[in-house]
Parts: structure tokens; sequence; C-alpha cells
């Protein structure tokens, strides 16, 4: 018996290696034509990707619709950029945020950890705004202006400095940390603990009666995804120079929610093929209209009227069967090579 | 003492009441919705922004304010029945219908959103108010306007929980709602209770959004502040509960017009939310059950 899990990740491996192919090729082009604009919009829509992996690792894998997963977002980039306005340190910053995440995490989910379903989307959408407009009123925290004059780093890497300015090696530094974010969660969902999360969302009555306990699982799953989103948010004032209180407020979360839709729910990867395609399909139309959010409302509504799975989801399964396959061949050309006997 | 009661406290509470019923009218649009039909409509906001424009715009055109009031929920029900029929219909059966219907309607949320703004551009608008000046009761002066929302209100939120639980027509809508193969077989025509009980959650949005357009202003984001505080109230009250949106919404309404007297209004907000927090904390279904569940 083949295990489901083992073959769904290794699809989703395989859609990371052709995306990490195709980033590197662009980036490739992008540094012959010195360009730009194209590897920091790729930086960014990684950053946001990480925040759409965040909404995927509780709607796909805990089965719980999150409408505020900005607020980690935001509260990672706002501490970020805190720290680098007194100190320019990467290492300090990515920490500090990293420790307020783990702790607004834990209250976040103590609270809504009590609910489910509809309650669950509902609270979390209720806390992300609470807390962006007190953000947004408070006069040390910039108000409305956000906070601005975010130094440009220095990052040292154990034998080499690259600086966030430099827009190819801070974009290479993001898929790095992408890549570290992606394969840690990918390996936690394949251990017995994450199987009992996964198992919570196929059916969560069952559960306690195999000896688990519900609560537990659950809550780690939702501090992890806000630790996604903390520290890919404490990217984003390294990128920008800024932060302002828009990160935090229900459009970036929607944002979220829409990439991971459109790259297909429950794989992962899905979330960043998703932020990859919103980003750039905004940047395209934005060119063009102020009002791209008609376009993205009506190829949203579409993908999930007629293709719910999302892109992935579509081409995942004759993937899934190859695997398979090809399992099966390396296992039979073993039996022939060992003479042992299945 | 006297003159703090008469002169702060009392207009304040006055003042927060008129609120609370303009954010019942949209939260019984939502509740009633998720009661009868299992779907959060994320898109409420937009369609309250819409019954606003819509009085703007007829009334820029030279139409009565007071024909105003039910011309223009009467428009949004065809908007509502199309809604229901071509998009939530298609992805009601599926697996996870929460989950997908609220995704559908946010969707959606975002064109009506981007529409609004093209039609009327991104500034705000103050359209007239229809009952200018103040009324002096019992030497408590409060702007006639409100007066008369707290009133019209009041009628429309007894006229709703007539119609839900003491007709004909509310008896078919819950039974639909509570074992629709049992309603459908027993004649009820089930597809049209749906479109007709959505549309009803449109219309009284709508209403909601023709009714506050002279106290607040008009820009196509007013939904998005005003929906979390109708989210908020139908949570407390008790999603699907009628009785449950009317006590939350007076009662959250009340503590952040009281509170804002006392703290900065910036702090009102956080202070309904924990309020909020506090009644999931021990009822996490909410105050109150659901309508044709319990």
């Amino acid at each position: 018996m083949r295990d489901r899990l083992d073959i769904s990740m290794r699809a989703n491996h395989v859609f990371f290696a052709v995306l990490m192919g195709i980033g590197l090729i662009c980036v490739a082009l992008a540094v012959a034509m010195n360009d730009t604009f194209y590897l920091r919009l790729g930086t960014e829509a990684l950053i946001l990707g990480g925040l759409a992996l965040s909404v995927d690792i509780l709607l796909g894998f805990g089965g719980l619709l999150s409408l505020g997963q900005a607020l980690y977002f935001g509260i990672g980039a706002y501490v970020s950029a805190l720290v680098l306005r007194e100190v320019p340190s990467f290492w300090l910053a990515m920490a500090a945020a990293t420790g307020v995440t783990l702790l607004a995490g834990i209250i976040g989910g103590l609270i809504a950890n009590r609910v489910r379903g509809v309650y669950f989307a509902l609270i979390t959408f209720g806390m992300a705004q609470v807390v962006a407009k007190v953000v947004y009123n408070t006069r040390e925290l910039g108000a409305s202006d956000g906070l601005i004059g975010v130094p440009v780093l220095e990052i040292p890497l154990g034998v080499i400095t690259v600086s966030a300015g430099d827009p190819l090696a801070f974009f290479l530094l993001t898929l790095s940390v992408l890549t570290i974010l992606y394969a840690a969660v990918a390996y936690l969902f394949t251990t017995p603990f994450g199987r009992v999360v996964i198992a919570l969302k196929a059916n969560e009555k069952r559960v306690p009666f195999l000896g688990y306990n519900t609560w537990g699982p659950r809550m780690v799953c939702y501090v992890v995804a806000a630790l996604v989103a903390g520290i890919t948010g404490a990217l984003y004032p390294m990128l920008r120079g800024f932060v302002s209180p828009e990160l935090m407020f229900f459009a970036s979360s929607g944002n979220a929610v829409i990439m991971v839709v459109l790259g297909g729910v429950g794989t992962l990867i899905g979330a960043l093929y998703g932020a990859v395609l919103l980003t750039f399909l905004k940047s395209v139309v934005g060119s063009y209209t102020e009002h791209h959010l008609i376009a993205i409302g009506v190829i949203f509504i579409f993908a999930i009227l007629f293709m719910p799975k999302g892109i992935i989801g579509v081409a995942k399964p004759s993937l899934e069967r190859r695997l398979i396959r090809f399992d099966e061949q390396t296992d039979a050309a073993r039996i022939k090579a060992t003479g042992e006997r299945a | 003492m006297e003159s703090y009661l008469h002169y702060v406290l009392a207009p304040q509470m006055l003042n927060g009441l008129a609120l609370g019923i303009s954010v019942i009218l949209v939260a019984l649009g939502l509740t009633i919705i998720f009661g009868l039909l299992d779907v959060i409509n994320m898109s409420h906001g937009e369609f309250y922004a819409i019954g606003a424009f819509g009085a703007l715009a007829l009334s820029l055109s030279g139409m009565n304010y007071w024909v105003l009031i039910a011309l223009v929920p009467l428009l949004m029900i065809p908007l509502g029945i199309i809604t229901e029929r071509y998009l939530i219909r298609r992805v009601y059966d599926g697996a996870d219908r929460h989950v997908t219907t609220l995704l559908v309607t946010f969707g959606l949320g975002l064109i009506l959103e981007d529409i609004l703004k093209i039609l009327f551009g991104p500034n705000t608008h103050r359209p007239a108010n229809p009952l200018p000046g103040a009324t002096d009761l019992f030497g408590i002066v409060i702007p006639t306007y409100r007066l008369f929302l707290i009133a019209i209100g009041a009628v429309v939120i007894l006229a709703v929980t007539f119609v839900v639980y003491r007709t004909r027509l509310g008896a078919i809508v819950r039974a639909a709602s509570f074992d629709r193969n049992m309603a459908a077989s027993l004649g009820v025509r089930v597809g049209w209770v749906y479109s007709g009980a959505f549309a009803f959650g449109v219309t009284l949005a709508g209403l909601a959004g023709v009714l506050l357009a002279p106290v607040y202003s008009v820009f196509p984001t007013m939904g998005r502040d005003f929906i979390l505080l109708a989210f908020t109230v139908v949570i407390v009250g008790g999603l699907g509960s009628i009785w449950g949106a009317v006590i939350a919404g007076i009662f959250l309404t009340q503590v952040q017009a009281i509170s804002s007297l006392v703290i900065s209004p910036v702090w009102a907000d956080p202070i309904v939310f924990g309020v909020m927090v506090l009644v999931l904390m021990f009822r996490p279904q909410g105050l109150f059950g659901r309508m044709g569940h319990a």
C-alpha cells in the first residue's frame, strides 16, 4: 500500500523544484537585461507567498479558513522595522520578529481555537481588523503613515555579506528563507504529529476516540502558521524600506486567501504559485487601469467555480500517477536484481 | 450630575442607539442569510454600500427621499436573486459549503466595490439630510433624523421578526432551512425559498444603506468598516438568531458609546471586540441558538 501523503508531498516537491527552476531562469534573464524592477517584484511575490503559505497551512491542512492571517505578517514586519531602525542587524530583527509572532500566535490561538468553521473565519477577521485599527491610530507606531526610514541592510551570512539593497542578492536570500520554511512545514506534516492535524481536518469527532488530543495539534498548527507569516513579514521592510498599517488590513489577508485558492488549497506549493501569479497579474493589469480588483475578483470567482483545486490541483493527479508508476518500476527492478519476493 | 446626564450621557446613549439600530439592520440580513441558507455573505457590506449609493444617485436625479426608502430596497431584490442563483447555488452542494460560499461572496464583494469606484469615484459623498434640525426630547436634544432612524429601524426589526416567526411564509422558510428534502416533499419550492431568503437579506442591507446615507458619509469602501461591527454583533448574538442580533447589537453599541465617553474612541473597537472574545469563552455558539434549529 502506497502512502498517499508521501506521494502527495513528493509531487509538491516536484512542483517546488519546477518553480525554483523557472524562478532562477527568470532571474538569470533579469540580470542579463540589467533589470531591477522585476527582480524586486519577484522578491515581493515570494514574501507575499510566505503569507499565502501560512494561510494554506491552516486552510489546506487544518481545515480552518483564516481571514486575518495578515495580522501576523504585519506584526513580523512592524517588529522587524522597529528593530532595524534602532539596530540595523538582520539576525536580531529576524529573531525579534519570530519571538513576537510566536507570542502573538499563542495569544491569537487561545482565542481563535475556541471556535470552528465560519466562527473561526470571522474571529480571525475581527482580530486582525482590531489590531490593524489600533496600529493605525497609535502615533508611536507611525499611525496611518506607517514606519518609514528603515535603513538598507548589510546582512552577514557566515562567510559572505549581502546587501538588502542589491536586488539579486536579496531575491536569493528571500528564496532561501522561503525554501527553508517550505521544507520545514512539508516535513512537519509528514510526521505523526502532522498526520494528526490532517486527521482532525477529515474527522474531528473520531480523532479523540483514537486517543489523540485535538486541542494541542490544532494550536501548534495555528502557531506554526503565525510563525511562517511573521518570519516572511520580517523580510518586508528590508525590501521596501517601510511598513504601513495596510499590511494588516483585510485586503492583505484576503489577497493571501485568493493566492492560495488560485494556486491550489492543501498543496503548500500552490500558495507560492498563486502569489507569483497574482503579484505579476496585479502589476500588469495595474499598469493599464487602477481598477484591477474587478479582474482579480472575476478570476477568483472563476477559479472557485471551475477550478476549485487551483493550478496545482489540475496538474497534480497525473504527476502523482507518474510518481506511483515510477515507484513500481524501481521496486520491480530491485526485486529482479536481488531476486527477493515482494 | 443632572446636567451631565442630560447633555452628555443621554444624547450619547441615544446616538449609540441610532448606531445600534443601523448595525442591527445590517446584521439582520447577515444572520437571516446564515440562518436560512447556511452561507456567510462576505459581500454584505458592498450590498449595503450599493443601497447607499443607489439612494445618492436617485436623489441627485431629483427623486424624493421618502420614495427612495421603499424603492431602493425593491431594486436590490433582483441583485440578490441573481447572486443566489448564479453564484451561491453553483457551489452550494460542494464539499465545504461554508468556505466556498464565503469565498465566492468575497470575490463578488471585490468586484462590486470596484464597480462602485468606477461609477462614483473614490471620493466621499454627503447626501442631504431629509429631516434637518434637532428635536427636544424631554430636555435631551437629538438630531431629528436619528430619532426617525431609531423609530423606523425598530419598526423594520419588529416586522422582520413577525414575518419570520409568526406567518405562514416564515414557517415555510424555516421549514425549508431545517430540512429541505422534507420541505420539498411537502410541496415547498425550496429553490425559490433560498433565492427569496437571500434576496430578503440583501434587501435589508440595501435598506440600511438608504437609511444611513444621510447620517454617515457615502464612499465605496463604507461597507468594509461597518461590516466588522455587524459580524461582531452576529457572532455575539449567535449566527442565525434574530433576537440575538437585536440584543447584541444594542448591547455592543451602548458599550461602545458609553466607553468612548471615558476613554479615547479609538479604543472602543478593541473593547467591543474584547466583549466578543469574552462571550465566545463561555458560549462559543453565541448568546442564542440558530433559527429553525432550536
